[in-house]
């Protein structure tokens, strides 16, 4: 008989715990109204948009094998695009994650700079990168891996600082106290525990850029998505049915290749 | 300052230490020679790691002598205090050993003051460092595995190969903060025994501390007893019987 008595609550608190819960979900509910009607979501749209798209797909079928080469061509572009902006990143990256690392940085005061830098550049997205760098240097694959390269570098440095500061310090303290160098304990006692995370780090972005330029190609940086792009320009859909499967493929194939090599690494 | 000619290897005189105002250690004195064996005892919080890092400055002490060789390392300005630092090897409870390197590699961590920066980048060791390096580890029992990678170690191996790291770094004082207190009893003896043998064969001097009073015996030369950072007891061994014992660990007899 105790136990009702004990979580009996005063009424005035009931209430008033119901009000500020009534009051949450009224605001949920003006946010998601206030949301869609700032997206113009218009279920008129989609259901006159539905049937249309259904049309395409069935004149998708069979898909085209023209060009084929082409494409495939484009794809190896698009690899590349992301192999090599990938490694700019890296090569950018080690450094400023050395700088940005709270257990390695030599000036501590360059620090919180460093970090500021490296988030502008992650927040910035590739794509945006990338429409600037096609101004800059033309048309073309280049562009692309300048923009992937500058966007991956914010975000592989501060992977890898955070995977630096997550080491544990009794090694690296057991090392320096032999009276060895900074450069020394870091070459010899940090870089062979850090270094299954850090190629870890490397696939992922590797994978993820591969995703993130099939893409590149619609602001006219090249690889499979300028491909994508003119096709849908001209409407041609039995081709865009081939890029897609391509694009598939590719992704499947790489994600696969990078989940095995990473679960090696350990 | 005392100019006095002993033939004391380690001296300590007078270390204090404060943390925001509170004393953790209250000048600590007392002076080891070479070969001796000395097991710093007392309750936790008593001061025996803040003894520890002040006498390698991993912490600064607020007063105090520190004499290595008649040096006193508290005088030096930071930038030379490395090459003092490799004379004293420092054994942890936790082992502290590079993971993913092999246990020779992990010895040789202990030449990386001797070696030149080049050699250590592109891992290719002088012949002598690595004969050295598994002699170190032959000392110590584990050349059988030499190539094992540290984590693949059981933990008493794991210390075993960090005092054979000491050892490559050829310090005349080794300082071990609890280095069994991760172990069991076996492995604990083993450890103990080795650290004794070595500081009997080369003259090193041996500051352990412990939390298990019964690995005194047939261990150390000489007790000291920390109590709220105040040395309280520092007696032979044989001295050290069954009144002291509880006395160090009383909590009543604090003031």
């Amino acid at each position: 008989m105790t136990s009702p008595a004990a979580t009996r609550v005063p009424p005035a608190r009931v209430s008033r715990q119901r009000v500020g819960r009534a009051g949450i979900l009224v605001l949920v509910v003006v946010a998601y109204l206030v949301a869609a009607r700032l997206a113009e979501v218009d279920l008129a749209a989609l259901a006159a948009g539905v049937p249309r798209m259904a049309e395409w797909a069935a004149k998708a079928w069979p898909p085209s094998t023209q060009g084929l080469d082409t494409l495939l061509l484009r794809a190896a572009e698009t690899v590349s695009m992301a192999l090599l902006g990938t490694t700019l990143a890296l090569v950018l990256a080690v450094p400023t994650a050395v700088l940005a690392a709270r257990n390695l940085t030599p000036e501590p005061w360059l620090r919180m700079p460093v970090r500021w830098l490296l988030n502008v550049f992650r927040g910035t997205d590739a794509f945006v990168f990338a429409i600037l760098f096609v101004a800059a240097v033309g048309l073309g694959p280049f562009a692309g891996v300048l923009g992937v390269g500058l966007h991956t570098w914010g975000s592989m440095a501060k992977l890898f600082a955070e995977a630096i500061e997550g080491l544990p310090a009794g090694p690296l303290e057991a090392v320096a106290t032999t009276g060895a160098s900074r450069l020394k304990v870091v070459s010899f006692a940090l870089l062979p525990d850090a270094l299954p995370g850090l190629t870890s780090v490397v696939l992922y972005f590797l994978e993820f850029n591969i995703r993130a330029s099939t893409v590149l190609g619609i602001v006219g940086a090249g690889g499979i998505g300028q491909e994508l792009k003119s096709s849908m320009d001209l409407l041609n859909f039995p081709r865009l049915f081939t890029i897609l499967v391509v694009i598939l493929a590719l992704v499947t194939v790489v994600d696969q290749l990078s989940s095995r090599v990473r679960a090696r690494l350990g | 300052m005392s100019g006095a000619v002993t033939d004391d290897l380690l001296g300590v005189c007078g270390l204090t230490h404060a943390y925001r105002g509170r004393p953790a250690l209250e000048g600590v004195s007392f002076a080891v020679r070479p070969g001796e064996v000395v097991a710093v005892l007392g309750a936790s919080g008593a001061g025996k790691s803040t003894l520890f890092r002040c006498i390698t400055r991993l912490i600064e002490p607020d007063g105090g002598e520190v004499r290595l060789h008649g040096t006193d390392l508290l005088r030096l300005p930071r930038r030379s205090l490395g090459g003092a630092r490799a004379e004293i090897g420092l054994i942890f409870q936790q082992f502290n050993l590079v993971r993913r390197l092999s246990a020779r590699d992990n010895v040789l961590a202990g030449r990386l003051a001797e070696v030149p920066t080049w050699r250590v980048l592109a891992r290719r060791f002088d012949p002598a460092d690595e004969q050295l390096a598994l002699a170190c580890l032959d000392r110590v029992g584990l050349l059988a595995q030499a190539d094992q990678r540290a984590d693949r170690l059981s933990g008493g191996q794991q210390q075993r190969v960090a005092i054979a790291r000491v050892l490559a770094q050829q310090s005349c004082v080794i300082l071990a903060d609890e280095p069994v207190a991760s172990l069991d009893p076996a492995a604990a003896r083993q450890v103990l025994d080795i650290l004794r043998d070595i500081a009997r064969e080369q003259g090193i001097v041996v500051l352990c501390s412990l939390h298990q009073v019964d690995l005194v015996d047939g261990f150390a030369d000489r007790v000291l007893g920390l109590m709220g950072g105040a040395l309280v007891l520092d007696v032979p061994v044989g001295a050290f019987d069954a009144a002291a014992r509880t006395a160090l660990y009383e909590p009543a007899s604090k003031p």
